[in-house]
Parts: C-alpha cells; structure tokens; sequence
C-alpha cells in the first residue's frame, strides 16, 4: 500500500502566472487513508488531484509515492505508469465498449490471461452490485450504474492509490447517500489509499479520515473532520465547513467581551477578535440565566431540528439551532448560553 | 389562432378579421408556389428519369438497365468509377486523418496554414486543379516531367498524370477536406477523460489512441470518407480532363458521351439511375455513420484535451502539412499562373513572358465576357431562390402541421443524391417532353442549380430555424400581427443569418458549376466553368489558363463580396433573442 506526499507543489497555467492555481501544496497522505480534498470549485483541488496521476506537470516541488519520486519540474512519470486509479467526475466509461469490456481494459492492458480476468471482472462486479449486466453498454446503464462501473474499472487492477473526482455529483440525493457509504466501506475493505475531490462539505465530513480545505490554490487546514468543523484554522475553513455565526470583541484576561455580552474561559490571544460560534452551540433558555438577553425574529421548523434568527440588544443577529420541540414564538424574550470551549477565536 | 387575436381589446375588429384573410391568402399562396417549385424542380424531373429508363421502342422495356449492365463500355465506366472513388476515399483519409489529429491533438506549428489548405483545397474548381496538373505532369510538355526527364536525366521520377493513379491524385486534393473537417471537428469534441481513464490503467499513448480515441471518432472519419467518395464520384471536370485522354470512361463521362449524336436519351437515364442508386447507397451508409457519432457529444462537463507534445516530431508532422500545401495549392496555382503568362509553356517559360492570353481571352474571345455575366447571374439568382425555397420549405416542416411537410421537406433533400450529371440528364428528359422549349437557355441552367442546391438551403434554414423558439412567433400572433407581419418582424430578423450563410453555401457551388452545365449549355448561356472547359478542349493550354486565372479572380471576388455582404447583414441582425425582448 502506498502513502503519499505532496511536497511544495506549484502550478500555475499558462501566463498567468499571478494566480496560480495550486500554490506550494504540502500534504502526506498517510498509507490507507480517506483523504478528501476539499473546497469550492475553482480552489485547485482538481488540479491538485490531476497532479497527482501526472496528467500534469508542477511548475515546482515534487510528488513522491513511497519515497518514490513520481512527478518534479521536467521529471514527470506518465499516467499509464503509475498504477494508479481514477474514477471521473462524467464517469468516461468508454460508450463503445461493454460493461465487461469496460472493466476488463486495465487487466488486458496488463496481459492478464484470460480465465483469470473472466475471474477478477466478475468479483470486481459483484463488488459494486453489478453481477448480470457484463453485455450491457453504457447508454443501457443509468448513472449510478456507470459510476459503478467506472468504479468496478479502477478496482479491478488493484492499484494502491483511488483518486476520486466529484464522483457522486452527478447523482441524485438519494442515491448519492448510498453510494457515501459504499465508498467508504470499499476503502475500510480494501485498505486502498483514496484521494477524493469534492466540493460538498457534507459529504467530506461523512467520508474522510482526512480533509484537506483548499481555497484560492492554497492549503487552508488538513485534519480530521471533527478537527476542521470544530477547530477551524481561519475564516474561510469555519465558514466554508458550515453556517457560522461571527461577533466582533475584544478579548483580555480570559475573558471576550462584546457589546451584549462577556464570555469567560476563554484562551486565545488578547486584542481584538471575532468570536466564531456554530448555530448548534448556542442555547436559547426561556429563563433569565444566560449570557444575556435576546428577541426572537423568526423561526424555521426543519422537522429534525428548528432554527431561529435572533437578535441581541446592540441590533446584532445570530442563528441558532435548537431541538425541534423546543418551540419559541416570534417575538419571545429569551436568553443565550454559549460555552467558552466550543467557540473559536480568530485575531481581527 | 387567427379568430383569437381578434378579441384583442385594443385591436380594431373588422380590419383585423380582414387583414387576416388576406394574410391566410397570401401564406397560401407562398406555400403553394413552394410545393409547386419543388415538384417542377425535382420531382417530375427525377420521375421523368424514372420513366424514361424504362421506355422501349415498345412501351415499357427493362432494356435500357439490360443495356447498362451488359455493355461492357458501361460495365467498365462503372468499374472505374467505383476503383476511383475507392482510392480517393482511401487517400482522403490517408491525408485527412492525420492533419485532422495535428491541429486537434499535437503542438504543430502552422495551424492556420493547415485549416486554410483544406478550406481552398475544397473551394477551388476541381477541373482547374486539373488543367493546372496537366501543365505539370503530361507525359511529354509537363514541366516537372521535363525537370525529371532532361534535366535531372532521372527518367523514372515522371508521372504521367493522364493515368488513374493521376486522376485519383487530383481528385484526392478535392475531397480530402471532408475527412479532415470531420475528424477534426470529432477529434476535438472527444472528451479529454476517456482518454485519461484508459491511461491510468496503464494503456500508453498509442494504445489509448488506437482503443479509445480511434473508435470514438469512426463514425465521423467513416462518414468523412463516404462524403468524399460520393463526391469524388461525381466530378466531371477532372475526369474529363485527365481521363479522357487515357481513355478511362467513368460514369460521368460516359453518360456525357450518350448525349453525342445520335443521343441515346433511354441509356443515359438508365446509367444515371445507376449512378443515383450507388449515391444514396453511400449517403444512406454515411447517414447511419453519423447517427452513430452520438457518442463523440457525450462529454461536455469534461476537459478539452491536453495537446500531445511531439517534440522534434511536430516538425516533421509539420513538413507533411505542408507537402499537401505546396502539392493542393501552391504547385496548382505556381503552374496556372505561369502558363498564363507565358508564350510556349516549356522549361523556358519565363524567358518570353507575355500578356497576349489575356489580352485574347478578355477581349477576342467573343465567349468571355458572356460567360462571366451569365456565371454571376446565374449564382446570384439560384442562391436567392435556393434560399427562399428552403426557407418555405422548413417553415412548413418545423410551424405547421401540413399534411405532406415531410414529403415536401423529403422531396427538397432527393438532390444530395444525384451527381450534377444526372440532374441535367433528368432536367433534358423532363423538359424535352414539355411545349416549353428551354433546351440551352439560361432558364435550364438555372432551374438546375437552384434544384441541385436547394438542399443545401433548406438545411440550412432548417437548423437556424430551430433555433428560433416557436413562442417567439406565437407571442407576435398573440398580440394580433398577421402572419405576414409575424415573419417580416419576427421570423425574418432571427433566421437571416442562417438564411445568409444558405445563400453563401449555394452561392460558392455554382459560380463553378460544370458537371451539370456541360450537358446544359448553348453558346448563349455560356458559363464560366464551360467556357474554360471548351477552350480547353481546342488544347489551346496557355490561353486556358489564362482563362482559369480569370476565372478564379472572379470567384475569390465573388465570395470575398459574398462573404463580406452576408457578415455585414448577419451582423445587423440581433444574434441572441435577449437582444430581440429588449
């Protein structure tokens, strides 16, 4: 099995050389590992991931698999020899070859002999629920059918590394979700290192043991999921993981103060800060016995849970989730818990 | 709809109902002179080639199509032209694929260059190609044989062009472009993943490029060549020219020869069902073909392709681009233009260079300066009408639900199947049975062209008629305009870019029209292509070219003002429909 590093990776098209789009990339990929490279689209992800099967070339820095030295300016080992697996975000099963044939392409590219092929085709199928449809062609097949077979294509040559890009959007909701745990599952299974570009956060967080946030070229935090939606490194990574809610203040001796209110235990550096709270990390009681007081503006039922737009004293608004059975009118007085430890604190 | 629009509050009712009416009849009125243009142009034609193959000297016979197949004179016509359009599809491809894949997929230099050699390959009259060949490669005054033979005493490097291999050659330089064209276009539009997919698991370039790419873009490379060779097929120019002389008949000339006194009028139509029938054989296949190239549109959302860097070897690739360049246009003009200008065509040409061809072809040749009236009339006019009818024609198919619009818009497209010979042999057939004497008038030539092209037009009317949303016609009606107004305001606007580069398409084809004239002319509705053609008969070789030369100026000029006319009305019109609701 194989693990990966991305080192200093730069790469910029063209002569627009004032906006790279990956810019002194540095990640490891620790062998068997879920790996999501995550952002929005345009942030280099996908650039990053096609560095990564050497369809092309850095401008610097270098990729190394194993120790071994797979791409660097000038010294690019071509796709075809790096044994790896990619899975498109259109599937690019191949419309005038079968489903078998499809599958079959890497083994026979590899001279496999043939009884052993007919063999691995068929287990590869079976893997992604695919067993009966051998003759089919792609126009035969619905969407998710393709994405499995595309996916049935790379796992059949048992390559150490799956590079994924966008492969479930192009799916509907439902089976989009489906297809998540099957993913996941595969790579438990199979012990595969996956690489997987994707611009759904959702789907990051259910999938990774590891998320990369990648934004305007650069690496903006790698951790796991839990790390990046609770400890964010900066702005974007807390805003881009899920809604969040930002307060100007000051923060000294332990302490954030703002106009509405003062919140204790905190440790982060003195001076002016925002402090960062997620809508479900703030509690709404309708006893005086909180932080301060708030009016409720709205609410939304959402059926597993219900959010309210509230709004302090100083005018300022926050959002906030709650169970759903806690149900608050418009207009109520209701007062605000935050705790200290599930807020982040980002210098102004 | 038109008793609705009347209950418009603001629309003044009588006058509405009458103006109505008389735009009912008018409408009808234009769809009537359409359906009747197509059935004289086309349809009764066409039949009366039908009936008069099968008419013996006693009623209804087969012994024409007996005739036809067991002559051996036709038997070898047709054999010839079957090797000549199977080398020169083969040919074609042989050229055309690997250009096509050079400006697609490889960092070759010269792009422009490459795309502009297969745009005047196509554009230049294939008998003029021809002629300038002649000048070059005859057995004897050709004067790269000569270069060979007495210069460089290296008597094996001359070709004789009056041979298959030298007809082949020439009509090659006019066909490849269709496979080029094709396969570039699919090339290009060949999602970059599917290529990537089969890399990464471990296919090489060239495997990838034979198991992938090359089966993704068959259908457009094979519906290319079935183009070219219906194409190939059909030129009388070039076979005249070049296979006259080595006594190589093919299907052309061979139903030309029938027109010799006394005319056999019954094998000729024979012979050129024949030859329609091998046509839409191959239209049929290359239809079928192109049905299939869905795939190559699948991609979309993918990346365009990375271009292969060939390193050292795009110069090489480059060096073949430009050997086609210098062998389809350069060494064809470079000869044309120096016979012209020269007294005795001979290695020593440019010793006494003259203007005397000019001078006798512009001004004592009495045929000339008719020929290049009649020519421009002619294509001026059978563009228009070409281009009205094919608008008519798919605006009934696409607005209405006329029964017979299919027929009609079937009806239209028949002509894409008959070489230009056969049109004029049914034109003679049809006409010689009518009161109406219009053998070697203007009227016959024109009535051929608009009938030849006006599927050309109707496609192209049709496929920018379909980008105009029918609600935007529906929306005017709505507001109470007739149907005329409707179109003059609505329909018109929006289609006539589509219209302009019908007309253009009609326009280019005619100006240098020979395969069906050379059956059609008199010595009064002379054309241009027929008059290079008879003089090049008399073997009068310097004056002829001077002739061609002519003759191109008037055709770049021509298309250049076409072109430049059509963009500059194309370009008054609102290309988006935004631009329209604003």
């Amino acid at each position: 099995m194989a693990g990966i590093h991305i080192n200093n990776i730069s790469k910029s098209y063209g002569a627009k050389s004032d906006m790279p789009a990956v810019s002194n990339m540095e990640i490891n990929i620790p062998d068997n590992t879920f790996l999501t490279l995550l952002g929005p689209s345009g942030c280099g992800k996908t650039t990053t991931l096609r560095l990564i099967a050497g369809y092309l070339e850095p401008d610097s820095g270098e990729i190394r698999v194993n120790g071994r030295l797979l791409s660097a300016k000038g010294n690019v080992v071509p796709p075809e020899r790096r044994g790896m697996g990619m899975v498109f975000q259109n599937y690019a099963v191949w419309p005038h070859k079968t489903v078998f044939e499809n599958v079959a392409f890497g083994l026979m590219i590899r001279k496999t002999d043939k009884r052993e092929m007919e063999k691995a085709v068929a287990e590869a199928l079976a893997m992604v629920n695919l067993t009966g449809y051998e003759g089919r062609y792609p126009n035969e097949l619905s969407g998710g059918q393709q994405q499995r077979v595309a996916l049935a294509r790379s796992l059949v040559v048992r390559p150490d590394i799956l590079l994924l890009d966008e492969p479930l959007s192009n799916l509907d909701a439902k089976l989009r979700e489906r297809m998540r745990g099957e993913l996941k599952e595969l790579q438990r299974r199979t012990g595969i290192t996956f690489v997987y570009v994707t611009h759904d956060q959702a789907e990051a967080l259910a999938l990774s043991d590891q998320i990369a946030v990648i934004h305007e070229g650069k690496l903006q935090q790698l951790g796991r999921p839990v790390d990046v939606y609770v400890t964010p490194a900066n702005r974007f990574v807390a805003d881009f993981m899920g809604t969040v809610n930002m307060v100007r203040g000051e923060v000294a001796n332990g302490q954030f103060a703002c106009k509405d209110f003062t919140l204790s235990g905190v440790s982060a550096q003195t001076g002016a800060a925002d402090l960062v709270v997620r809508p479900e990390n703030i509690v709404l009681n309708a006893a005086d016995a909180g932080l301060c007081h708030a009016r409720v503006l709205d609410r939304v039922f959402l059926g597993n849970l219900c959010e309210y737009q509230i709004a302090l004293a100083s005018g300022a608004t926050l959002r906030v989730q709650t169970h759903p059975l806690q149900l608050l009118d418009q207009g109520a007085d209701v007062s605000l818990s935050i705790e200290a430890n599930r807020c982040t604190f980002f210098a102004a | 709809m038109s008793a609705t629009n009347t209950t418009a509050p603001s629309a003044p009712k009588e006058g509405a109902t009458l103006r109505d009416l008389q735009g009912e009849i008018i409408k009808n009125a234009i769809f009537i002179t359409t359906a009747l243009a197509i059935l004289i142009l086309i349809v009764l034609p066409v039949g009366s080639l039908l009936i008069g193959s099968m008419r013996g000297e006693q009623g209804f016979s087969l012994d024409n199509f007996v005739e036809a197949v067991s002559s051996k004179l036709t038997r070898q016509a047709l054999l010839n032209s079957l090797v000549l359009g199977g080398w020169t599809s083969f040919f074609s491809v042989i050229i055309g694929v690997p250009l096509a894949w050079a400006v697609s997929r490889a960092n070759v230099p010269g792009k422009p260059l490459i795309y502009a050699t297969a745009t005047l390959s196509y554009l230049s009259p294939p008998f003029l190609t021809a002629i300038a060949f002649v000048g070059l490669l005859a057995p004897n005054s050709g004067l790269l044989n000569i270069f060979f033979r007495d210069v460089l005493q290296m008597p094996e490097l001359t070709f004789n062009i009056f041979s298959m291999s030298g007809l082949v050659m020439v009509t090659t330089l006019h066909t490849f472009p269709f496979v080029f064209l094709l396969a570039a276009s699919a090339l290009k539009s060949v999602d970059a993943s599917y290529e990537e997919a089969a890399q990464i698991l471990g296919a090489s370039k060239f495997r990838t490029a034979l198991t992938i790419s090359l089966p993704l873009v068959a259908p457009a490379i094979l519906s290319g060549t079935l183009l070219a060779f219906v194409n190939a097929i059909a030129l009388f120019g070039s076979q005249a020219i070049i296979g006259l002389p080595a006594r190589i008949f093919t299907l052309p000339t061979r139903i030309y020869s029938l027109f010799d006194y006394p005319p056999e009028y019954g094998l000729a139509s024979a012979l050129s069902l024949l030859f329609v029938g091998i046509t839409i054989l191959a239209l049929y296949l290359q239809r079928s073909f192109l049905a299939r190239r869905s795939y190559v549109m699948v991609g979309g959302k993918g990346a365009r392709p990375q271009l292969v860097n060939l390193g050292g070897w795009r110069w090489a690739v480059f060096a073949f681009c430009l050997a086609v360049t210098v062998v389809a246009i350069i060494l064809p003009y470079a000869a044309l233009i120096a016979l012209s200008f020269s007294k005795s065509w001979g290695l020593n040409f440019w010793q006494n260079l003259t203007l005397d061809n000019y001078r006798f072809v512009l001004f004592e040749y009495d045929v000339t300066q008719r020929a290049i009236m009649n020519s421009l009339y002619l294509a001026i006019a059978a563009a228009t009408f070409a281009v009205l009818i094919g608008a008519v024609v798919s605006w009934i198919d696409l607005r209405t639900t006329m029964p017979g619009r299919k027929l009609l818009d079937y009806a239209a497209i028949i002509p894409l199947g008959l070489p230009g010979i056969v049109m004029a042999v049914a034109l003679i057939q049809f006409w010689l049975a009518m009161p109406l004497s219009l053998y070697g008038t203007l009227t016959i030539l024109l009535l051929a062209y608009v009938g030849r092209y006006v599927p050309l037009a109707v496609r192209s009317a049709n496929s920018s008629l379909r980008q105009v949303d029918a609600t935007l016609e529906e929306s005017a009606r709505v507001l109470g305009a007739s149907w005329g107004t409707t179109m003059r305001e609505i329909t018109l606007p929006l289609i006539r870019p589509g219209l302009f580069a019908g007309w253009l398409l009609v326009f280019v084809p005619v100006i240098q029209e020979l395969s069906a004239s050379i059956l059609l002319f008199s010595s009064s509705s002379m054309t241009l292509a027929v008059a290079v053609y008879n003089l090049y008969e008399t073997g009068q070789t310097e004056r002829v070219a001077a002739l061609a030369i002519i003759n191109m100026v008037i055709i770049s000029i021509a298309m250049l003002l076409a072109n430049w006319l059509s963009k500059k009305a194309a370009g008054r019109s609102p290309s988006d429909p935004m631009g329209v609701s604003a």
